[in-house]
């Protein structure tokens, strides 16, 4: 077997310039995902029945059908359907917004579920309303256990985020790949994009770790 | 000010209330009293629609607010509750937790809540203890806080709900000292509780509850000299 890194040498800044994009891709669909997460989590929680059946059924659609066909059909699929064309970036960030929403409602709810009952009862009787009560009271104490899940999605989604070069967004595996065409050589480019990801996950995890000891100490 | 018809609450196929009827005047103070699992809290509860009542009515203000549309958040600024566990919310200090629904419910400045909440802590005695968060409180404290809370509302009525059932004995005076002190200012209270010297000094009226059933209204003094049922008897005999 030949392995020859120096012949990609030049092309590692290409490669490395994926980085914002794979990272954009991610914490602006961590972000958007939590705060539709969390309307969600707040419809499974609350007494409208139909927004219940709405949230759950939307949550079970998401995660019962593949990411990667969610994003094609909503790239692909919505100039059909709603005659717009989104460019890569909007795909994608769509895509991933409405998938870890999903995921990201269910890790809401059990925050919300884990903070005592009587909290809700305090802030109801003193007239406040349900949306201020699950923004400023409820919401509040339920990060503590949500965070950690919160890393978790962040993670999850940094790596399926390289799921946009099917489609052509230019991120790390897309570049990979543009070298790997280019130099005729598969294994340096894709190793050195691996070893990307590897290098973010790890700094994600460290940080989630020190954050979680953080948020036990205090 | 509040007027219950007939009030009803089942859970599941448990009966805990079973037709309860009755009014309380502005600026009474009621004991609710009874052994445990009366349904005592279940009947506070009702007031301010904690719990809905499976059937029945109930009254605050001469409105009807279990049936039709009604503003409920409205009616519960009118009605202020304090907790056996006191609720307050540890994510802010004393005095935020005070001023909260002032400035988001009742739409005063800020500058105003604060001087409320200060002059409400200060008459509790927590005027040290503003900008301290509830997890670094005294249970006594913190109940003491959770009152301040409800009475920030300006409240026409409030509702006790055991507020001393969760207290360490020696913190339980204090906090009844400080209930005692609002019997005096003519707000209406309902209060539930174990403490039965309490009741007699601090309570106009006595309702005794025994198995979801109103067995006695009748004023404190002749409940506790010389209740009517035998079921009351029985249960001042064993608590008293």
């Amino acid at each position: 077997m030949m392995l020859d890194f120096e012949r990609i040498w030049p092309s590692v800044p290409y490669i490395l310039g994926g980085i914002p994009v794979t990272l954009s891709y991610t914490i602006v669909s961590v972000c958007l995902g939590f705060i539709w997460g969390a309307l969600l989590a707040f419809c499974k929680v609350g007494h409208i029945p139909p927004l219940r059946w709405f949230a759950d059924f939307y949550t079970s659609i998401f995660r019962g059908t593949p990411l990667l066909l969610q994003l094609i059909l909503i790239y692909h699929a919505s100039p059909q359907v709603i005659g717009y064309k989104f460019s890569f970036w909007e795909a994608g960030i769509l895509t991933f917004t409405l998938n870890s929403g999903a995921y990201l409602s269910e890790h809401i709810r059990g925050g919300i579920n884990s903070v005592d009952k009587g909290q809700m009862e305090a802030a109801l009787s003193l007239g406040i309303s349900y949306p201020l009560i699950m923004k400023d009271i409820i919401l509040p104490q339920a990060i503590r256990t949500i965070l950690p899940s919160l890393v978790n999605e962040s993670i999850d989604l940094l790596k399926e985020s390289a799921l946009i070069s099917v489609i052509g967004g230019a991120d790390i595996l897309w570049r990979a790949n543009e070298v790997a065409a280019e130099k005729y050589a598969y294994f340096e480019p894709l190793i050195v994009a691996g070893l990307l990801y590897y290098i973010l996950v790890m700094i994600l995890t460290t940080g989630a770790r020190l954050l979680e000891k953080k948020l036990k100490t205090s | 000010m509040i007027l219950l018809e007939d009030i009803h609450k089942s859970f599941g196929t448990h009966e805990v209330l079973k037709g309860i009827s009755g009014g309380i005047v502005q600026g009474e103070v009621l004991a609710i009293i009874g052994p445990s699992g009366s349904g005592k809290s279940t009947l506070l509860r009702s007031i301010n629609l904690l719990e809905t009542p499976t059937s029945g009515k109930v009254f605050v203000d001469g409105v009807c607010i279990t049936e039709g549309r009604v503003d409920i958040e409205k009616v519960r600024t009118k009605v202020g509750m304090v907790f056996q566990q006191f609720n307050l919310f540890p994510h802010m200090t004393t005095l935020e937790n005070v001023i909260y629904a002032p400035i988001k419910v009742k739409k005063m400045s800020r500058k105003e809540a604060e001087t409320l909440g200060k002059n409400l802590l200060n008459k509790v005695g927590l005027g040290e203890k503003l900008h301290t968060y509830p997890p670094h409180l005294s249970g006594g404290q913190k109940q003491r806080a959770a009152i301040a809370r409800a009475l920030a509302m300006e409240p026409e009525a409030i509702l006790f709900d055991e507020p001393t059932s969760a207290l360490d004995p020696e913190m339980v005076k204090e906090v009844l000292t400080v209930i005692k002190d609002l019997a005096h200012t003519g707000i209406t209270m309902v209060i539930v509780t174990h403490e039965m010297g309490f009741a007699r000094e601090v309570a106009d009226r006595v309702w005794f509850l025994d198995e979801g059933l109103l067995v006695e209204d009748s004023t404190a003094k002749s409940f506790f000299e010389a209740p009517s049922t035998s079921r009351a008897q029985g249960f001042l005999e064993k608590v008293l």
